[in-house]
């Protein structure tokens, strides 16, 4: 496999002022490949967050590094996007303005950035709200103007720290679904952290399964589900026999703790 | 049905309007016919009512009106000037804070108002003396709030502007400004009633002209109603300027606004 992202013996504490020092991550590895669709599960606790956030280049780690395409990453960058739980959005924003931040960031001209956000809010299934505020949305719509946010600036990487986590559960398998076709049409490739073992199943190529924190790389596994999927498949024998696979290696983690 | 609909719906300017509109009667009844008033000690509203058609007939009460606006839009102006900077600055960077702590809580505990004599010798007793101590009472709410509104800054936001490649100054623009805004224009409200504090302050300490100087010229001479006149005018004034703030307060922040539970 060609890695396009690469994590070496990533190594990252966090030292709270008058505490002990917590590893969050301890030499931890892992490669994706381009346009796979890879999520992340583990504990509460793992580092699973810390991970997303050094990848997106708010977090140097201690140690070990993080490449993209053969580079180090260093910083934040318009190569890589988070998608937020708790959303994110600017609460005296339009959904327009907030799709336009990234762009505006970026320094895009008006008309583009305009044009550019638009296009995404229509992908996304949010046309007729371009001019209302957060407040007046309900949790689903809000994540879909976090999800336009970080497709406009057109990043290679989508990274989803437990996007669906505030949802109620039918919009949450609605989002699901919608976050598949809109993966399959614009080939991202998309880090995705989740607590749900069903979420990690249904939408990935490959699940990471982490150890108790310290956090590491304790097993990888294959979803060999063909695609597209549909909410079917997750009626069959097949999705509840990899759920099992992905709960057994997780268990050991969870009872390890207490 | 339809009227007592109107009446229910606007019940809070009513029943406000009825209690004033009681106070006001039972003043001047109490004064006509229980104690009749002797005018040199205390005064009653039908006085106050003709002084006051008086004065804003007359050109006296205009030129003071505008030799003390004068005053305080340029001490309130300097206020939102300095106090918004210096109070997101504190807030952001910690360092800033702890070097300024000491003084401006010293000074916002303090009754500032006994610097008076100090500010009027050092910047005389026209509109910069009085400017200046307006600026000196209402600086510090703006500096206070806007400081707390950047400590209540929603840090997943800054993480979002940083994930962005935001600089410093995108921080500040895009999400601690525009956060902060109803915290300041809180302070704003506070700043209003402190800042007609200076005004007065000033104008009752050494003055020639001004609403304030009218007062005390009023009460030196015995003139009642024409106090009142004055005091009156100020009530309205505060009253004005604190609702606009409200008003401003709903429209920068529209996703603040709750609804009131209570019967």
């Amino acid at each position: 496999m060609v890695s396009f992202i690469q994590a070496r013996n990533v190594t990252l504490s966090f030292k709270p002022k008058n505490r002990e020092p917590v590893t969050a991550l301890n030499n931890f590895n892992l490669d994706v490949a381009r346009g796979e669709f890879v999520s992340i599960v583990g504990p509460s606790g793992c580092g699973k967050s810390t991970f997303l956030n050094i990848l997106l280049g708010l977090i140097e780690p201690d140690n070990g590094q993080m490449q993209l395409n053969g580079t180090r990453i260093t910083g934040p960058s318009q190569e890589r996007a988070m998608v937020f739980q708790e959303f994110g959005l600017l609460p005296w924003r339009t959904v327009t303005a907030n799709v336009e931040l990234g762009l505006e960031l970026k320094g895009v001209p008006a008309e583009q950035r305009l044009a550019r956000a638009n296009e995404l809010i229509k992908l996304v299934g949010l046309s007729g709200f371009e001019r209302h505020y957060p407040h007046e949305l309900s949790g689903g719509m809000k994540q879909r103007v976090g999800l336009a946010r970080a497709l406009a600036t057109e990043p290679e990487v989508l990274l989803m720290d437990e996007p669906f986590a505030a949802l109620d559960a039918q919009t949450r398998d609605l989002m699901q679904a919608e976050l598949l076709q809109i993966w399959e049409r614009t080939q991202k490739t998309v880090l995705f952290v989740t607590h749900s073992i069903e979420e990690a199943a249904y939408l990935s190529d490959r699940v990471v399964v982490m150890t108790a924190r310290p956090g590491r790389t304790k097993d990888i596994l294959k979803i060999h589900l063909p695609r597209p999927r549909d909410y079917e498949m997750r009626l069959t024998p097949e999705f509840n026999e990899i759920k099992l696979r992905i709960w057994e290696v997780l268990r050991e983690e969870l009872t390890s703790r207490g | 049905m339809i009227l007592k609909g109107y009446f229910t719906e606007h019940r809070r300017l009513w029943l406000g309007l009825c209690s004033v509109f009681f106070l006001v009667a039972a003043w001047e009844l109490v004064l006509t016919y229980i104690f009749p008033v002797n005018p040199f000690f205390f005064t009653k509203p039908s006085l106050i009512a003709a002084a006051f058609k008086e004065q804003i007939q007359g050109a006296k009460l205009w030129h003071d009106l505008a030799v003390s606006s004068q005053a305080f839009i340029w001490g309130f102006s300097f206020a939102v000037i300095v106090g918004i900077p210096v109070g997101l600055v504190m807030g952001w960077r910690r360092r800033v804070e702890y070097s300024l702590d000491p003084f401006l809580t010293a000074l916002y505990a303090s009754p500032l108002v006994a610097l008076a004599p100090l500010f009027i010798i050092v910047f005389g007793v026209g509109v910069l003396g009085k400017a200046a101590l307006v600026f000196l009472l209402a600086v510090f709410p703006f500096v206070f709030n806007a400081f707390a509104g950047v400590k209540s800054t929603d840090s997943l936001l800054i993480n979002v502007i940083r994930s962005y490649g935001g600089t410093e100054k995108d921080l500040y623009l895009k999400v601690i400004l525009p956060s902060t805004m109803p915290y300041i224009i809180a302070g704003a409200r506070l700043a209003i009633g402190r800042g007609l504090v200076g005004i007065i302050v000033g104008e009752f300490y050494a003055a020639s002209e001004g609403i304030g100087f009218a007062i005390t010229q009023a009460g030196d001479t015995y003139r009642l109603p024409d106090m009142f006149v004055g005091i009156i005018i100020l009530s309205l004034i505060a009253v004005v300027l604190t609702e606009l703030m409200r008003k401003l307060e709903l429209l920068v922040a529209p996703w603040r606004a709750t609804d009131e539970v209570r019967s």
